[in-house]
């Protein structure tokens, strides 16, 4: 967003560079869905194997993928705002807003994975699919949404930061290119859990 | 004492995280009910995905842009006299023609390497077009509202616009690649 001076000098004239908007948001969706397609069949095949290792994960995996996203997404968006507004400086320090930032992502992970864990299990004996226990379930969760939590946080705290030094703006960059990386990151965290837990 | 604090951002996000996965959970549900109508069709299943992540991300570009520029003011959360505002919905709505546009030809190719006939083919590319198009009005209006809603009220749009729009779109882009497949009848 430009915020220029008008000519008179005294009026502050708030204009929108679409151009600028068109030009990073379509070269980056395009490049993301591209990926998507091409690297979707992969990772459909990751889910449907890990989806076959216990049962009670193909109620769970997809909300837990969804969680992530949302979560990312947020953060992403936050560390937006903290740029334009000079709240967070574009340097890769860990400052106290910074540190505000991506402990509230890991906090969220952590309880927000535990719930998806308990709700998916209550749906699994609501409606009479196979699972395994309540534990085994919600520790997979946990593991799974901690670390690619973690992983992921860093990722987004170094694009939004590298975008914004490039001269992009961070709101048209982040979200959508770490909703691409994310599911990737977040599959094979499961699929690690799962054999810890196993 | 920072601008952000943990507590805020948990307690904000916490309730809407689990209830935006739950709705996602019921598009795939959405999904898998159809999903015998759909097979039918080739290539359908295929455009699921690109559909819900080409619409959640212009629901996140648009609202993580709206949200910085309601905290920095540049944007106030009513609709009369806004120039940033209709300047940022302008740039999304080019920005889904453009790309459904883009992802739609390719559609029309993968179909015809696929041996789809050209008419089909053409037929499966309007289909996306269209469902696509559907689309971009659902994406504009729940994410205005929803960054004009949840700032109003004191909430940090930050927080809340990504996750309940992406699952918004999750279900709408399903319906609306449904509703384009009979509107062109593949």
């Amino acid at each position: 967003m430009i915020i220029r001076l008008g000519l008179s000098g005294a009026v502050m004239v708030k204009e929108v560079n679409i151009r600028a908007i068109l030009i990073q948001g379509m070269s980056v969706l395009l490049l993301c869905t591209i990926i998507e397609l091409g690297a979707g069949f992969a990772l459909e095949r990751m889910e449907e194997h890990i989806i076959e290792l216990i049962p009670g994960l193909i109620v769970m995996v997809p909300p837990l993928l969804d969680l992530r996203g949302n979560i990312n997404g947020a953060l992403a968006s936050r560390l937006g705002t903290a740029l334009h507004t000079g709240v967070i400086e574009p340097r890769l320090a860990l400052t106290a807003e910074l540190k505000a930032n991506i402990v509230s992502s890991l906090i969220l992970s952590f309880i927000a994975s535990a719930t998806i864990g308990l709700l998916s299990y209550a749906i699994c004996i609501l409606t009479g699919a196979e699972t395994i226990g309540v534990l085994s379930l919600v520790t997979i969760a946990l593991i799974a949404g901690f670390t690619s939590g973690l992983i992921l946080a860093t990722f987004t705290v170094f694009v939004a930061v590298i975008s914004y030094v490039k001269g992009l703006d961070p709101d048209n960059i982040t979200s959508p290119v770490m909703a691409t990386i994310g599911d990737f990151v977040t599959v094979v965290c499961i699929f690690l859990a799962v054999l810890f837990v196993r | 004492m920072t601008v952000y604090s943990v507590r805020r951002i948990v307690l904000e996000s916490y309730p809407i995280l689990p209830a935006c996965a739950l709705i996602s959970l019921f598009a795939g549900y959405l999904l898998n009910i159809n999903v015998e109508k759909i097979e039918k069709v080739p290539l359908i299943l295929m455009m699921v995905p690109p559909i819900n992540g080409i619409g959640g991300n212009i629901g996140s570009i648009l609202g993580a842009r709206l949200a910085s520029a309601l905290h920095m003011g540049t944007v106030e959360p009513r609709l009369r006299g806004q120039r940033v505002l209709r300047g940022n919905i302008r740039a999304s709505v080019l920005m889904s023609i453009g790309i459904f546009l883009i992802i739609s030809a390719s559609f029309f190719f993968i179909a015809c390497v696929r041996g789809t006939a050209p008419v089909d083919s053409i037929r499966l590319m309007f289909a996306f077009f269209i469902a696509g198009i559907m689309l971009v009005p659902v994406i504009v209006l729940s994410t205005v509202a929803l960054a004009f809603i949840s700032f109003a009220r004191g909430l940090d749009p930050d927080n809340v616009v990504i996750p309940v729009v992406t699952s918004i779109i999750d279900v709408s882009g399903v319906t609306c690649l449904l509703i384009a497949i009979k509107i062109v009848g593949v």
